[in-house]
């Protein structure tokens, strides 16, 4: 079953251990390199706290489970608030070929909620396989050319 | 059908690394050798409000692809100092603008003014044309042989480039190939 950064938006965060709600889903940051998901930001603004994908352990269709709270820290370097402010947010992206041409914006992304890995990148009324992704950040996605 | 784009729009591209999507800079100018007919590298701004010249410059050997919205690189160590950069591109030597000068075929006709290169998108900086001002005062575009006579102000074109000036630059794209086939090139 694939899920969708899309859908995935604002779902609950809760611990396993205590059950607690910690926050809503506000944005996934892939690693473009592994194409898998690499972190979850939960909260938004100053608030945002992140968790690593290995210490999901349960990525439902009603809520995230994480291990338990202590798993969710404060971004610690530039790239971590990075992503905790939402600029290296998949969706809404600018997405550019590796020859340098423009391909619309980042409508969504599928991904495998089992193991995190990215399935399609969906650009608006047509798709690429995640295995196109060559990078992501505040920029630009980039995807390998396709075909013309 | 080749894709093409003058100098002037890859002026202002941002560059951009394909393995962080991160934009490090933006075009300033194109160091163009015209006896090559290629791009020897780019200089370069620095991006944002304060954008101002950046020391650094990209040789052409570093350029993933010239693209219609921005110039690809691997990563920012592309970048260098002019210094660390082949001669052509650290310390291009000067009077090598080609803008203005008149192009005369083999034969002694003018077809106008050089304003502008002509790039093969997704190249790496590969001079395909040159965009002139006609005689008349109109815009053409020729193709260009893959080297040619060239002085200071004057570039010596074969006669056939009169029957493949175009008006625009998908006319261009659609016979640079075949002029160069009637040249015997590649």
């Amino acid at each position: 079953m694939s899920d969708r950064f899309t859908a995935a938006s604002g779902r609950s965060v809760v611990s396993r251990t205590s059950a607690e709600q910690l926050g809503e889903l506000a944005h996934v940051v892939v690693d473009a390199n592994l194409r898998r998901v690499a972190l979850l930001v939960v909260g938004k603004r100053r608030k945002a706290l992140l968790v690593a994908w290995d210490q999901v352990s349960g990525f439902g269709p009603d809520a995230i489970m994480i291990t338990d709270e202590n798993a969710l820290y404060a971004p610690r370097d530039e790239r971590e608030r990075d992503a905790a402010e939402g600029n290296l947010e998949l969706v809404g992206r600018r997405a550019l070929s590796d020859m340098g041409n423009d391909l619309g914006n980042v409508t969504d992304v599928v991904f495998d909620p089992a193991s995190g890995l990215l399935e399609t990148i969906v650009l608006g009324d047509h798709e690429e396989p995640a295995a196109s992704l060559l990078g992501a950040g505040s920029f630009a996605a980039i995807i390998r050319a396709p075909a013309e | 059908m080749r894709p093409l784009v003058t100098g002037s729009a890859i002026r202002g591209l941002p560059v951009v690394t394909i393995g962080g999507g991160e934009d490090v800079a933006e075009v300033r100018d194109l160091i163009y050798t015209p006896e090559a007919g290629r791009v020897a590298g780019l200089t370069l701004n620095k991006r944002g409000f304060l954008a101002g010249r950046q020391r650094e410059v990209l040789p052409a050997e570093a350029i993933h692809a010239i693209g219609r919205d921005a110039v690809m690189i691997d990563d920012e160590r592309s970048l260098v100092l002019p210094d660390d950069a082949p001669p052509d591109v650290g310390a291009p030597p000067s009077g090598r603008d080609v803008t203005g000068d008149e192009v005369l075929t083999e034969g002694g006709t003018s077809l106008g003014r050089v304003r502008d290169v002509v790039v093969l998108v997704g190249s790496r900086g590969d001079v395909v044309g040159y965009e002139i001002e006609t005689a008349a005062g109109g815009t053409g575009y020729i193709p260009l042989p893959a080297q040619l006579a060239i002085s200071g102000a004057t570039l010596v074109v074969p006669d056939a480039t009169k029957e493949f000036v175009e008006d625009d630059l998908v006319g261009l794209g659609g016979t640079v190939d075949e002029f160069r086939s009637r040249l015997g090139m590649r």
